[in-house]
């Protein structure tokens, strides 16, 4: 005896897709060069925006840390709110921060495969270790990558992946301390058991990750320029159009091999 | 034999039952009850007898005891005569040598389970640093925590390690908490406690039978829910960007924020900033010297006392992040200028090579 069986949900049986890694789109400009389409919209937004960010989060936080200029009307704690509004834009920015880089996990699930990474291959680590090898100039068999090598890749996982999560955890606990028992107290209250249980180890989690983006921000914009310098494929302009210009072999080539 | 209760003692010692009304509302206010819970202590000292109260001293300086006996709502004396029934300690108690050992055995004997047990100063896990009259200092601890209602921790030595925990820590010292698992403890941290808080502790104990509402770290919520900076009378300068740079500044004389030399009030739980000091006269930073942050875990450790710094974690060193930032940073863009040096000459070798 069967059982009863409805044939339109039989049929309407879906495959669950983890990653559809969709292909960058291009543009053929010759027989032998092709514009890519490599960072698409939401990537450049995202770019832009957190470049935005950390660039406040980090003036306003050191002023916060380390009040670099006193309020100029003196005596009179009633006409200046310097300290006051430097907190403001720091929290305002970083709330600005978390919605940006959710939208950028969000669209590593959604964009093209130049914007997403999967360090769980032996070849990614194989790559990045020719990578490191290519960057202190000895001899080496990097290929050329159209996107991120895998270890730029890797930089933006330590740094702009786990660096933002430290720092957001962290930064959130801290804003919420005083209201232990109000309902973002209470999401952010375990974080201080994972940083060291007190207020003054997560707060010097926070500040000494701080510096950790800004050293990723000197070597990111100096390996930018510098792949820009020696390609000659656009990649500073890339991040404002999104195109590259690559050799048509190696384009299509890197495709067809995905 | 049937012991007094806490009324009949205070009424014993001649004072009215309008004396009496007024130490329990004092006591509720303390406690940081409403006022309408007066009743509940006024019902509480009516019914139940004194407490015995065991206090022992380890690797600790005293200064938890003489901040107690500094209480001033309530009056030590209250507390101290009808409230609880101090029999062992080393500072208060009139007898000593056997008398007094007696007393403490008196204590362990008779009331299992009755007796709260107050404990100033840090164990060291190395018995050869405290051993007094042949006894390990964690034996007298054990004994005395077996048969306790509730054990409180005086002080941040006995709550965290404190001063005798510091690096490089020769004694091997820990809190009492690493000790006993299986008791509860409240932790009452303050290098020392306010004496309010420490009278306050037990105070409630004693009118609700249970242990206050306690923290994530098992600190009473009443005295340690409250970042001393969200509290202070100076914030309003610092939210207004008005610091002062050194102690003897303009700024220093106006009463500006003390953040720049090295408050440690944004990172430290206590009630300083509102039950303040010596029957509520004053507190460190009211009176011009910013907080050291003592009843924080790890206090000595944190760095200098008048300086704001990061702890490396899992390390006992602190730096000033923004220089060792800003070096870190410099050191990287002196590597990138040399990469780029050397990527250009390689370009260049290559341009060369091909003949171009």
């Amino acid at each position: 005896m069967s059982i009863p069986t409805n044939p339109k949900i039989e049929q309407k049986r879906t495959e669950v897709i983890w990653k559809r890694s969709r292909k960058a789109k291009h543009i053929e400009l010759n027989d032998h060069m092709v514009k890519v389409y490599v960072w698409e919209l939401p990537v450049r937004i995202f770019h832009w925006i957190n470049a935005f960010s950390i660039l406040v989060l980090m003036i306003t936080g050191v002023f916060i840390g380390r009040p670099f200029v006193s309020a100029s009307i003196q005596e009179e704690a009633y006409y200046s709110f310097l300290m006051g509004w430097a907190r403001y834009i720091h929290f305002f920015v970083a709330f600005l921060f978390t919605i940006n880089l959710a939208v950028r996990w969000y669209w590593v699930y959604k964009g093209n495969e130049h914007a997403t990474s999967n360090p769980f291959r032996l070849s990614f680590w194989k790559e990045a270790f020719e990578t490191i090898k290519y960057y202190l100039f000895m001899k080496n068999n990097k290929k050329h990558y159209i996107g991120h090598n895998p270890l730029a890749q890797l930089s933006y996982w330590i740094f702009i992946g786990l660096g933002s999560i430290i720092m957001m955890l962290t930064g959130y606990y801290l804003l919420f301390e005083p209201q232990p028992e109000s309902i973002y107290g209470k999401m952010f209250m375990w974080v201080a058991h994972l940083f060291g249980g007190d207020s003054y180890s997560v707060r010097s989690w926070h500040h000494l990750v701080a510096w950790g983006f800004i050293i990723f921000t000197v070597v990111h914009v100096y390996m930018a320029f510098r792949e820009d310098y020696l390609q000659r494929n656009g990649t500073m302009s890339s991040i404002f159009t999104g195109y590259k210009l690559e050799r048509k072999k190696e384009a299509l080539g890197e495709q067809d091999e995905k | 034999m049937k012991r007094k209760t806490i009324l009949e003692e205070v009424l014993d010692r001649g004072f009215t039952r309008r004396d009496f009304l007024k130490m329990c509302t004092a006591l509720a206010a303390t406690m940081g009850l409403d006022f309408s819970q007066t009743d509940q202590v006024v019902a509480a000292m009516e019914k139940n007898q004194r407490v015995p109260v065991i206090w022992l001293q380890f690797q600790d300086c005293t200064g938890c005891s003489e901040s107690f006996i500094r209480s001033t709502h309530p009056k030590v004396e209250s507390v101290l005569l009808n409230m609880i029934s101090l029999e062992y300690s080393e500072v208060l108690s009139a007898a000593s040598g056997h008398q007094v050992e007696a007393a403490l055995e008196h204590v362990l004997e008779h009331y299992p389970g009755e007796y709260i047990l107050a404990v100033e100063g840090s164990l060291p896990t190395d018995d050869a640093f405290l051993t007094v009259g042949g006894v390990s200092a964690k034996e007298t601890f054990l004994r005395a925590a077996k048969g306790a209602k509730a054990i409180i921790a005086y002080g941040s030595c006995s709550s965290w390690g404190g001063i005798p925990a510091a690096y490089p820590n020769p004694t091997k010292a820990k809190p009492i908490t690493h000790f006993v698992k299986d008791k509860p403890i409240i932790l009452v941290p303050g290098c020392p406690p306010i004496a309010e808080v420490m009278t306050g502790v037990i105070a409630h104990i004693i009118t609700f039978g249970k242990f206050p509402e306690l923290d994530h770290l098992g600190r009473p919520k009443a005295f340690y829910r409250h970042r001393i900076h969200d509290k202070c009378n100076r914030r309003a300068y610092f939210d207004a960007g008005l610091f002062a740079e050194s102690f003897d500044d303009e700024g220093a004389r106006q009463g500006y924020c003390l953040y720049k030399v090295g408050c440690k009030g944004p990172t430290t739980y206590n009630s300083c900033a509102e039950m303040r000091w010596n029957g509520g006269v004053s507190y460190p930073i009211q009176s011009g010297n910013p907080c050291i942050g003592c009843s924080e875990k790890g206090f000595w450790d944190n760095g200098p006392f008048f300086v704001r710094r990061a702890k490396i974690p899992a390390s006992q060193t602190t730096i000033n992040p923004e220089t060792v930032g800003a070096i870190a940073v410099g050191v990287t863009a002196a590597g990138v200028a040399a990469h780029a040096a050397v990527t250009a000459m390689k370009k260049k070798d290559e341009h060369h090579d091909r003949g171009e």
